[in-house]
């Protein structure tokens, strides 16, 4: 059943205080803004709808915060949705989540037809078909090549150097006294060029 | 009847005479100024000092003499009839839609790069080939190794939007790689190890690479034609600057490279070299052959290759397949650094690379061509430490014959009349001289060549080209020492083993250098310039005068970097003219539509100030259809115990503390996390707001309050 707007003049949750249904309302609001639903009468409307259902739930779990609720019911919703427009039943929350989003981003869903997110019957029927259609592929089928390196005969001079130079990093005491000869070579030719 | 040009028709002998003559310029050259050189040296004695500075210009100069001879045999085919070895002429005067065709992937490897400027670059790349009509043998590939969580979020998105708007699903794919295994090179084999095989060709572009379709059909055909080359470069032309910087590198790269181009492939033929992008690369030939080994020892020298494209390219040649360059291919263009500091960021990192080839000189089974490029390519960096130790020793050598007395002995000008007037004349005039026509004469050879084929007006005419010519002159001479220190400290650095550390960019809008960074940068050589100026000003006031020019530069480091790196310096000296380039004057519909759709991106708001710096974690964790993407694009992996709960308490200290609280990798480890970023998502929206981090609130709040949709790299 569809509810009308002066529903919401006799919606008075019975447990939760003002404030914490002020911040369901406000957590609805961001959350279907969102999901791009834009339209501030389409939004209230649907607002409306979750608040009502999770203000039931609240008198069943007081504990549990409305906003909790209230997403959680919007959730329900959605999945319940993208299952009817996907044409896919008994997915898992996860699953029907994501694929329905996808599917609604791929399709430009809510941009094209502003008014059907979370309507129930009378669907465009190009509005099914674009959402249906999309599909993301980030790549290709795999087709494996083996790729591994070719060796690389450095010579027998570079050979040579690589191993002294490996046994110079192995040893770093040598590599100090060599840098220090290196260091007191250079003052010497300073040394011995200016005199 | 002798069919359509191959390069296999290429007379070998006549390669061999080119090569001789090359080296024959580059030895007559240098061993003249070295002859020069000798007989003043020779004056006062030839002590060890003196042999060493001896030695040293021996080298220097002669790596000087290699791009003097390269410029002027260059100058040379140009003013004959076209080279007729040059692989163009395998396609020449065919149309396009008749050309042949294979295969290929254009790969895109990035890293953190502008998401915007990559998938506007992309869709130009890909709206040129569509209007071509050839579109169906290419598919595209944007292979990520971003480890910014905003720029990889970007990325999908941009993605996604690219592929929606141009209908490029299954044809246009994004891979990002969870672990970044051997950086740029590393992430084409993965590529090629999972995908290779639907290819004979990959063309491989760099993040701000743009070709047009009608070169990128081009590259393909010249490889179809000539079955034997494994690997074809194009040219890139510098494009886009703004900085005055920018523009000074385009317009020199714009006049000059082709003089040089020319010449190179005179010289290269069939043993060119590879510069890691803008260049056609058969698949098959690379899988077998290409894939580097590690080098002996640890980094910095030893360890992964860095600079994997020279390389390739002599692996290639090793297993005998050719490696040209399309130097005349229009239509390879290339973004450059903006800024003196950023050239040196960049030279950094392929300073250390080149050095690395040290080990390959003498591999075993590379064409002496391949070595020759190799050695190059190092000579690029350690030539600048060669030129300070020069510089220094010959310092030394004045300041010890001041000392000594011997400097006014043996230094006495002589004297000519001139105009009535007696004017001193130094004595190592005939060797500056003869060095500055070898530094110079290839800029004048480059202009020349410009107003001889009427080309002036595409540089703003005439005069503007002259006057642009000169004063890029004067700009690079004053350049050239700064780089001469960098580099010197790079080497020296890498030699030693430490990293450089540079200074974090406090950039404003327009992206200029700011002087807190210039100064702290550029410091050391302005105290290096001061101190060297000031003795040689005090003790030998004449030896001042012939080193001003490299103690100008690096005196004025500091504003001389400021100074090219403004974005307004930069758009006033194209309004007035000055450093225009043909691909400005006349620019190619591809440059066009990517500044026009570049222009559009900007356009838009940026997020919040406290949310920008997370913006795409953001966005991962709080927009549905973000998240959705993402979570779809990732691969569902189920970790043990311990894994799973490191991950549960990140996503805790996440939505309760805010990103603020998390290292970059642990971002990283969530982002590609599945389960982590579905219960993020979930939990953000369930949990009250008490619960979550005052930066959540903000954001949820204002998410998508102003526009009607989020923005993205691709926002339109």
């Amino acid at each position: 059943m569809e509810l009308s707007l002066e529903s919401l003049d006799t919606f008075r949750p019975k447990t939760g205080t003002l404030e914490q249904w002020n911040a369901a309302y406000v957590r609805v609001e961001d959350y279907l803004r969102a999901h791009r639903v834009q339209n501030r009468l389409h939004q209230s409307r649907l607002i409306q709808r979750v608040l009502v259902t999770a203000a039931r739930l609240h008198e069943q779990r007081p504990s549990v915060d409305p906003a909790t609720l209230a997403v959680e019911e919007t959730d329900r919703l959605m999945d319940a949705w993208f299952g009817a427009v996907l044409g896919e039943k008994d997915l898992p929350h996860d699953r029907i989540a994501t694929e329905g989003r996808v599917a609604l981003l791929l399709a430009d869903g809510l941009q094209r037809w502003p008014y059907v997110f979370l309507e129930r019957g009378n669907l465009p029927a190009e509005f099914l078909q674009a959402v249906k259609q999309g599909s993301i592929k980030a790549g290709p089928d795999l087709e494996i090549s083996s790729m591994v390196p070719r060796e690389i005969d450095l010579g027998t001079i570079t050979e040579a150097a690589g191993e002294t130079l490996e046994r110079i990093e192995r040893l770093p005491v040598l590599r100090v006294l060599l840098l220090w000869g290196i260091f007191a070579g250079v003052l010497m030719t300073v040394f011995l060029a200016t005199r | 009847m002798r069919g359509p040009f191959t390069v296999e028709q290429v007379d070998r002998s006549r390669v061999t005479r080119r090569r001789i003559t090359f080296f024959t310029l580059v030895f007559l050259f240098t061993s003249l100024a070295t002859w020069f050189m000798a007989d003043l040296l020779w004056r006062d004695g030839m002590m060890p000092l003196e042999w060493v500075v001896l030695v040293l210009f021996f080298i220097l100069f002669a790596h000087i003499a290699v791009g003097f001879s390269t410029a002027l045999l260059g100058f040379y085919v140009f003013n004959r009839e076209r080279d007729p070895y040059r692989i163009t002429r395998s396609i020449d005067g065919e149309a396009l839609s008749d050309l042949p065709l294979a295969s290929t992937a254009i790969v895109m490897p990035v890293f953190n790069e502008d998401p915007s400027r990559v998938f506007e670059g992309l869709r130009v790349i890909y709206r040129s080939l569509q209007l071509s009509g050839r579109l169906e043998n290419f598919d595209f590939f944007i292979l990520s190794d971003s480890n910014n969580p905003t720029n990889w979020i970007e990325e999908e998105v941009a993605w996604l939007e690219l592929c929606k708007q141009l209908n490029g699903f299954g044809r246009i794919f994004y891979r990002k790689r969870r672990i970044s295994i051997n950086k740029k090179s590393g992430n084409v084999a993965d590529f090629l190890r999972r995908w290779g095989r639907k290819y004979r060709y990959m063309a491989v572009l760099d993040a701000d690479s743009i070709m047009t379709g009608e070169s990128l059909i081009k590259l393909v055909a010249m490889m179809e034609r000539n079955p034997k080359v494994g690997i074809l470069q194009t040219a890139p032309r510098v494009v886009n600057g703004v900085t005055l910087y920018s523009r000074l590198q385009q317009f020199s790269n714009r006049l000059y490279s082709p003089l040089f181009l020319a010449g190179l492939n005179y010289w290269h033929q069939g043993e060119s070299n590879f510069w890691g992008h803008n260049a056609v690369i058969r698949v098959a030939p690379f899988i077998d052959y290409c894939c580097l080994p590690e080098l002996p020892g640890t980094e910095p020298f030893g360890g992964r290759i860095l600079s994997h494209d020279f390389v390739e390219a002599a692996l290639m040649r090793r297993a005998g397949w050719g490696v040209w360059l399309a130097y005349d291919l229009d239509g390879s263009y290339e973004e450059g650094p903006p800024t003196l500091i950023d050239s040196a960021k960049r030279d950094r990192r392929w300073c250390q690379g080149n050095m690395q080839h040290s080990w390959l000189l003498f591999a075993r089974g590379f064409h002496p061509a391949n070595r020759v490029h190799l050695l190059m390519g190092i000579m690029g960096y350690v030539a600048s430490p060669l030129w300070m130790l020069f510089l220094l020793v010959s310092t030394i050598h004045t300041f010890r014959d001041v000392i000594s007395g011997a400097y006014t002995h043996f230094h006495a000008e002589s004297y000519t009349s001139f105009f009535g007037y007696m004017v001193e004349v130094p004595e190592a005039l005939a060797l500056f001289s003869f060095t500055l026509l070898l530094l110079f004469l290839p800029k004048i050879m480059g202009v020349v060549l410009a107003l001889q084929n009427q080309r002036g007006k595409a540089y703003g005419g005439a005069f503007r080209l002259v006057l642009s010519a000169l004063l890029e002159t004067l700009a690079s001479t004053l350049i050239a020492p700064i780089n001469m220190m960098f580099n010197t400290k790079f080497v020296i650095y890498i030699l030693m083993g430490q990293g450089v550390g540079w200074v974090t960019q406090k950039r404003d809008a327009n992206d200029d250098t700011d002087w807190r960074e210039a100064i702290i940068t550029h410091a050391g050589q302005m105290a290096f310039g001061m101190v060297w100026g000031v003795s040689a000003f005090i003790l030998v006031p004449s030896f001042f005068w012939w080193l001003s020019p490299v103690l100008a530069g690096l005196v004025l480091s500091a504003p001389i970097s400021i100074f090219l790196g403004k974005a307004s310096f930069g758009r006033q000296a194209r309004e007035i003219g000055l450093f225009l380039t043909p691909d400005e004057t006349e620019p190619p519909q591809e440059l066009v539509r990517l500044q026009q759709h570049l222009a559009e991106c900007y356009r838009h708001m940026p997020p919040l100030a406290p949310l920008r710096n997370d913006y795409g974690l953001l966005q991962a964790v709080l927009d549905p259809y973000v998240n959705a993407l993402h979570v779809s694009l990732l691969r569902q992996r189920r970790g043990n115990r311990e894994v799973r709960s490191y991950f549960v308490e990140l996503r805790k200290k996440l939505l309760a503390e805010g990103p603020a609280e998390l290292e970059l990798r642990e971002k990283m480890a969530l982002l590609l996390d599945q389960e982590s970023m579905i219960w993020l998502h979930e939990q953000l929206w369930k949990q009250p707001s008490e619960q979550l981090a005052e930066w959540w609130r903000l954001a949820m709040r204002q998410y998508n309050v102003l526009t009607a949709t989020p923005v993205t790299a691709l926002y339109r």
